[in-house]
């Protein structure tokens, strides 16, 4: 039976290296993807992801159990996010360097053909601008959209990520998809 | 009819609320064609967020964790270095520079007692007059060397 993350924290919290490869092993493509999402740049959500697995490797001691490991790693890292994006925010602005592929590949993401190309192209367009909508919204509430469609994360959960109450994260969410229905319905 | 519930229909379509909560929602749901449609979109809308978001490009997880590995063991070496206790020597090497550096300083007292700021200390460096304190003491005398010496002038211009 595999091992527990919670029982491979405690071990890298007494620097069981093989527990920490394994927990790096079961986490990395979601951390990247989560990082990318919130960053949406390739090598910046390399390095973040990464820090985010120092972090852990430092601080593993601290995990008490309280909450699952998961959520708890997840507050590290979105923790990382946010604060890469709000020391980069000035950059961002004169340069965007932002992936571009993603524009690129949404097209390969799509489910099988519909019959109809009108409505494959207007529904392409339409989660073309919604991504693009996604990446505007605040950080905290984008933060709070990917947790919940990407990671299925329960309310509660975001919450203990975010570190804010259940109904701020009900408020953020719902914010973020008004904001996200407009974006649908002007086209 | 009560409030719209719409910061609860997003944990209600995740089936997150407590019964209560829960029976409510949907009451107002049936009473409400507008919260209904919301629903509807909202439900929509979540779903296509997950093809709208996307993937990231694609990463070599071997190399991924090679660097990670890399970058973790030039942070243990960093810590390592400031924790790493002094040897013996260089330890009370440096304890007789600073108790050298504190008996200097407290010997840089003027001879009438009074302190000398380290600003003066350093302009006095600089200057060398420290080395003839005597003089610099007597400067106040020397104020009148112009007057010395144009009256030498005078003197000369009143022989010729």
């Amino acid at each position: 039976m595999e091992p527990a993350d919670e029982a491979l924290c405690a071990r890298v919290a007494r620097r069981d290296e093989a527990a920490f490869e394994l927990l790096v092993s079961r986490y990395q493509e979601r951390a990247y993807r989560l990082a990318w999402s919130i960053l949406r740049n390739a090598e910046d959500a390399r390095d973040v992801s990464q820090e985010a697995f120092i972090r852990l490797y430092e601080t593993a001691g601290s995990f008490q159990g309280r909450s699952k490991f998961s959520t708890w790693f997840y507050r590290i890292l979105v923790n990382l996010c946010l604060d890469h994006k709000r020391k980069h925010k000035w950059w961002k602005l004169w340069v965007r360097d932002d992936d571009e592929e993603r524009s690129e590949t949404i097209l390969d993401r799509q489910p099988a053909p519909a019959n109809d190309p009108v409505d494959k192209l207007s529904r392409e367009e339409t989660l073309k601008a919604l991504g693009s909508a996604v990446d505007r919204l605040a950080p905290r509430q984008r933060a709070a959209v990917l947790l919940r469609v990407q990671e299925d994360m329960a309310t509660y959960d975001i919450a203990r990520v975010l570190k804010c109450s259940e109904a701020t994260v009900r408020v953020h969410l719902h914010r973020a998809l008004a904001t996200l229905k407009k974006t649908v319905e002007k086209r | 009819m009560a409030r719209h519930p719409d910061d609860d229909l997003v944990p209600y379509l995740r089936g997150e609320l407590p019964p209560a909560e829960r029976e409510r929602v949907a009451r107002h749901l049936e009473e409400c064609p507008d919260c209904k449609e919301d629903t509807e979109v909202l439900r929509d809308l979540l779903g296509n967020l997950s093809h709208a978001i996307g993937q990231p490009p694609t990463v070599n997880w071997a190399r991924y964790r090679a660097e990670l590995r890399e970058k973790l063991d030039a942070r243990r070496e960093r810590i390592v270095w400031w924790r790493r206790p002094m040897p013996l020597t260089l330890s009370a090497s440096l304890a007789g520079v600073v108790l050298l550096v504190a008996v200097w300083g407290s010997r840089q007292i003027s001879p009438n007692g009074e302190p000398i700021g380290p600003d003066e200390v350093v302009m006095g460096q600089e200057l060398g007059l420290l080395q003839d304190l005597r003089t610099v003491e007597r400067l106040d005398l020397l104020e009148d060397f112009e007057v010395l010496r144009n009256l030498d002038g005078l003197a000369a211009e009143h022989q010729g």
